[in-house]
């Protein structure tokens, strides 16, 4: 449209994003997992006019008769001055399942949090990473103390292959979520070979 | 994938006929002038970074405009400035662009920059590592 000015150079230069998400089903422990390891208290946002936008596009409404928000948290990670890693929670409820595309689109893997006593929370999760090929972690919760299944019974119940990491962690325990986002990184490099 | 449209409409009461009252609170398609596009889709994580022409305009840019191009002389990424400022992420995604097709901000979408994924990665696994 129109060429007034040769692009102004950034101030500062912008760090490379790298994002990962955080998934699993209601109150399984995203949101301490997040808080746990980010530097900044998980920030919320509220999300869902994209959707609106794009729903009165194809259908000709207006735009406010079909906002609905959700609180997406997310927690940031300074890997060194060119890196930033970002973790991205999804909500819990399925009502919000619409988010997933944004939350996923451009992550490098994701870390499926299970909490043993409700395994088939995590199933639609498990479902939208094999469908898209994100690699992906399933982390158990340990929720103060022991699972209530063996690992081997986990991996059964949820049906993944044996090239899905199951990792057991404590959401509360910033080393142990380090730990299992590790996991979840040299998983996704080795899904680049 | 769920359409989201039709989504609401199962999921939300939402009255046939639009009451005539003004809505209580502004809109966010008040916000970005009228525009309901989200625009490409600018990444959650993608980053926000002034230019130097934000940075000397600063003083004349208005609500909006300026907070985030204030916000954003240090890098953020699209997704806190919609958390810092309290916009909605869409109306974030909107501004963004917009200020950034008038050439206050920059915008680095995550390409990684011309380094390779692998070796990304690599040092995100060094600096995760470095945590303790
Ligand atoms: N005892 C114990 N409590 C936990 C653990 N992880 C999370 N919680 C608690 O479980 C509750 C839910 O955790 P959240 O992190 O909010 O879960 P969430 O997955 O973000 O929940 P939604 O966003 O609502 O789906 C909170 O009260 C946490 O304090 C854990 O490992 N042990
Ligand atoms: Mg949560």
């Amino acid at each position: 449209m129109d060429s007034k000015q040769s692009p102004s150079p950034a101030v500062r230069r912008a760090p490379t994003p790298v994002k990962l998400v955080i998934a699993g089903g209601f109150g399984v422990g995203k949101t301490t997992t997040v808080g746990a390891i980010s530097e900044i208290t998980p920030l919320t946002t509220e999300a869902a006019m994209t959707v609106a936008g794009a729903a009165s596009d194809q259908l000709g409404r207006t735009p406010d008769k079909t906002t609905t928000t959700v609180a997406l948290d997310f927690g940031v990670i300074t890997i060194d001055e060119a890196i930033k890693l970002y973790l991205f929670g999804t909500p819990g409820q399925d009502r919000f399942g619409f988010m997933w595309h944004d939350l996923t689109f451009g992550a490098l893997g994701a870390l499926v949090i299970v909490d043993t006593e409700r395994i088939d929370d995590c199933y639609a999760a498990v479902d939208y990473f094999e469908q898209i090929k994100l690699p992906f972690v399933v982390g158990i919760n340990m929720f103060d103390g022991k699972p209530k299944h063996s690992m081997q019974e986990i991996r059964w119940a949820l049906n993944i292959g044996d090239h899905v990491p199951l990792v057991l962690f404590d959401a509360r325990e910033r080393l142990s979520v380090r730990d299992a986002l590790l996991e979840v990184v040299r998983t996704a490099r080795e899904s680049l070979t | 994938m769920v359409r989201p449209f039709l989504d609401d409409t199962a999921q939300v009461a939402v009255p046939a006929r639009a009451p005539i009252d003004p809505p209580a609170e502004i809109r966010p398609y008040l916000q970005t002038a009228g525009r309901v596009r989200p625009l490409g889709d600018l990444e959650l994580e993608a980053q926000v970074v002034t230019t130097a022409l934000g940075r000397a305009e600063l003083l004349h840019l208005k609500f909006e405009q300026r907070d985030i191009v204030a916000l954003c002389l240090i890098p953020n990424s699209v997704a806190e400035v919609a958390a810092k400022l309290h916009l909605h992420l869409s109306v974030a995604r909107i501004l963004a662009a917009d200020i950034a097709a008038e050439g206050y901000l920059s915008i680095v979408r995550p390409d990684f920059g011309g380094r390779s994924r692998a070796e990304t990665l690599e040092r995100v696994i060094r600096g995760l590592e470095a945590i303790s």
